[in-house]
Formats: structure tokens, C-alpha cells, sequence
């Protein structure tokens, strides 16, 4: 503990660099916990959003700072706008009460609780995990990575763009009101 | 801190995701849980990056940037496929939409 308070005040960031990915860590797992377990829609929607400004904190806190913003915008920004409109304008009346899959819910998280458990031994059995942070301060300057976006993954980028529009124009076409029945 | 703490992380989102894809019935939280799950990826992505201790090697950054604009088309048509399923069925219960021809 003395050792701790040493650190913190030689060098506050980097004694406090661990806490900041962990503590929205824990947030974004218990907001998405809640989220896939809320019956009510509106309040899953709601609390899947506040799991996605957790993710984007977390994704800060470990020197993204790109993607965390860009993670903020597209999330929480575009995609929970459109979860919230979508749940608008399909049925209102199944709001309050969203049942689970009348297959049986027991089956699906039992698979993902086997997964999980599976996982979580192959990561703690794994020597290749089990890795410190770096001391070196990790940064990925925007700079660098508008370089790198029209420079080495340019193909990417353009194929990324095309893929975008396609895809919101297909989402318009599949939305829109079709005349005849 | 270390990076198994991170990954273990990462996992349960996953996790949460699958669970989240598998049991429930509304389209709209199956959706939701794909966006979990490709969020646990982003993290497993940049999780690797931070630690691999070469930071100036921005291919994990690259990468979940662009598993981030895939996400969004994802949304996008997943979304929109749902207000088709609602038009055709009156629901967005993934059990009823159960015929090929709408």
C-alpha cells in the first residue's frame, strides 16, 4: 500500500493506468449483463448504450483514442439512435414485456457459459497472456493513422467506403414501403 | 494489470453477447448481442495491440477500426431487416418470422 502511494504520487498516470481500463471495464460488463438480461426493451437499449460508452472508455484508457471516439460516434452516436428508433416503429405494445426464445433459453447460455469457462481457462493457462503492461507510454497519434489510412491501407479504406454505401443503401431499400403486397 | 485480465474481460462480453444472441427471442436483442460480440473482438484487437509493446504498429488499431465501419453496415442492414420482418409478420420475434416466403 505504501509502495502504491509512492508510485501514485512519482507519477499519478501510470499508477492509475490499470484502474482506468478497469474500472469502465466493470462497468461495461455489468450494463451489458443487465442489457441482455432486462426484460423491458427501452431499458435493454438503454443500458446496451451505456455498455457501448463503456467500451469506448475502456478502448481510451488503453491508448486508442482513435477508435474510442471513433467507437463514442458510430455506437452510441448512429448505431443505439437506430436500436431506439426501431423499437419505436415496430410493436409498442411489446415494450414493457419481451419474453425469451420459446426454444428454451437455458440452452443458449448454457452453451455460452460453457464457452465462457472454456476461454477463460485457455487465457489463464496461457503464458503468452499473462504480460504486464508496458512502461512505454502506448499512443497511436492520429496523425500516423491518417497516414496509414491512405497510405498502406488505402484499398481497405475505398473498399470500406463502397461496402458503406452499399450497405445503407441496401437498408434503405430493404425499409422502404413496398406498393403493392 | 495484465493482458489475461483484459482478455478475461473481453471473454465475458463475448459471452454475454452469444448468450444474448442464442436466448432471446425480440430480433432487435439479437442484434444487440452481435454488437456485444464484435465489441469483445474490437477489445481483444486492441488488447493485443497495447501490450504487444510495439504501439507504432498500428495494425490492431487498423483493424478495429475498420471491424467498428463493418459493425456499422451490420446495424444498419440488421436493422432494417427487422422492420421488413415486423411489416410481413407483425412481430420481430425471431420464432415467428418461421417461412421463407413472407
Amino acid at each position: 500500500m505504501d509502495a502504491f502511494c509512492q508510485s501514485l504520487c512519482a507519477d499519478p498516470i501510470a499508477a492509475l493506468s490499470g484502474w482506468f481500463v478497469l474500472v469502465p471495464s466493470l462497468v461495461l460488463l455489468l450494463s451489458a449483463a443487465a442489457a441482455v438480461a432486462a426484460r423491458n426493451l427501452v431499458r435493454a437499449a438503454l443500458l446496451a448504450t451505456l455498455s457501448f460508452v463503456a467500451l469506448g472508455v475502456v478502448f481510451i484508457a488503453l491508448g486508442a483514442e482513435f477508435v474510442g471516439f471513433a467507437q463514442l460516434l458510430v455506437y452510441v452516436g448512429a448505431v443505439a439512435m437506430l436500436i431506439v428508433f426501431v423499437i419505436l416503429l415496430t410493436k409498442p405494445e411489446q415494450l414493457a414485456r419481451s419474453p425469451l426464445a420459446g426454444a428454451g433459453p437455458a440452452g443458449g447460455i448454457l452453451v455460452a457459459f460453457a464457452l465462457l469457462a472454456a476461454l477463460l481457462g485457455f487465457i489463464f493457462a496461457s503464458p503468452a497472456a499473462d504480460k504486464a503492461l508496458p512502461a512505454a507510454a502506448a499512443a497511436a497519434p492520429v496523425a500516423a493513422i491518417g497516414r496509414a489510412l491512405l497510405g498502406e491501407y488505402v484499398v481497405v479504406f475505398i473498399a470500406l467506403g463502397v461496402l458503406l454505401t452499399a450497405a445503407l443503401i441496401g437498408a434503405a431499400v430493404i425499409a422502404l414501403e413496398d406498393e403493392e403486397p | 494489470m495484465t493482458l489475461q485480465i483484459v482478455l478475461a474481460v473481453s471473454a465475458v462480453l463475448f459471452c454475454f453477447g452469444l448468450a444474448a444472441a442464442f436466448s432471446r427471442a425480440n430480433a432487435i436483442m439479437v442484434l444487440v448481442g452481435i454488437e456485444f460480440m464484435l465489441g469483445a473482438a474490437n477489445l481483444n484487437f486492441l488488447a493485443f495491440w497495447r501490450f504487444s509493446g510495439d504501439p507504432a504498429a498500428l495494425t490492431g488499431v487498423m483493424f478495429a477500426i475498420f471491424s467498428i465501419a463493418v459493425a456499422a453496415a451490420e446495424a444498419a442492414v440488421g436493422l432494417a431487416i427487422v422492420i421488413l420482418v415486423h411489416r410481413r409478420f407483425r412481430s420481430v420475434e425471431v420464432d415467428d418470422a418461421n417461412q421463407l416466403r413472407g
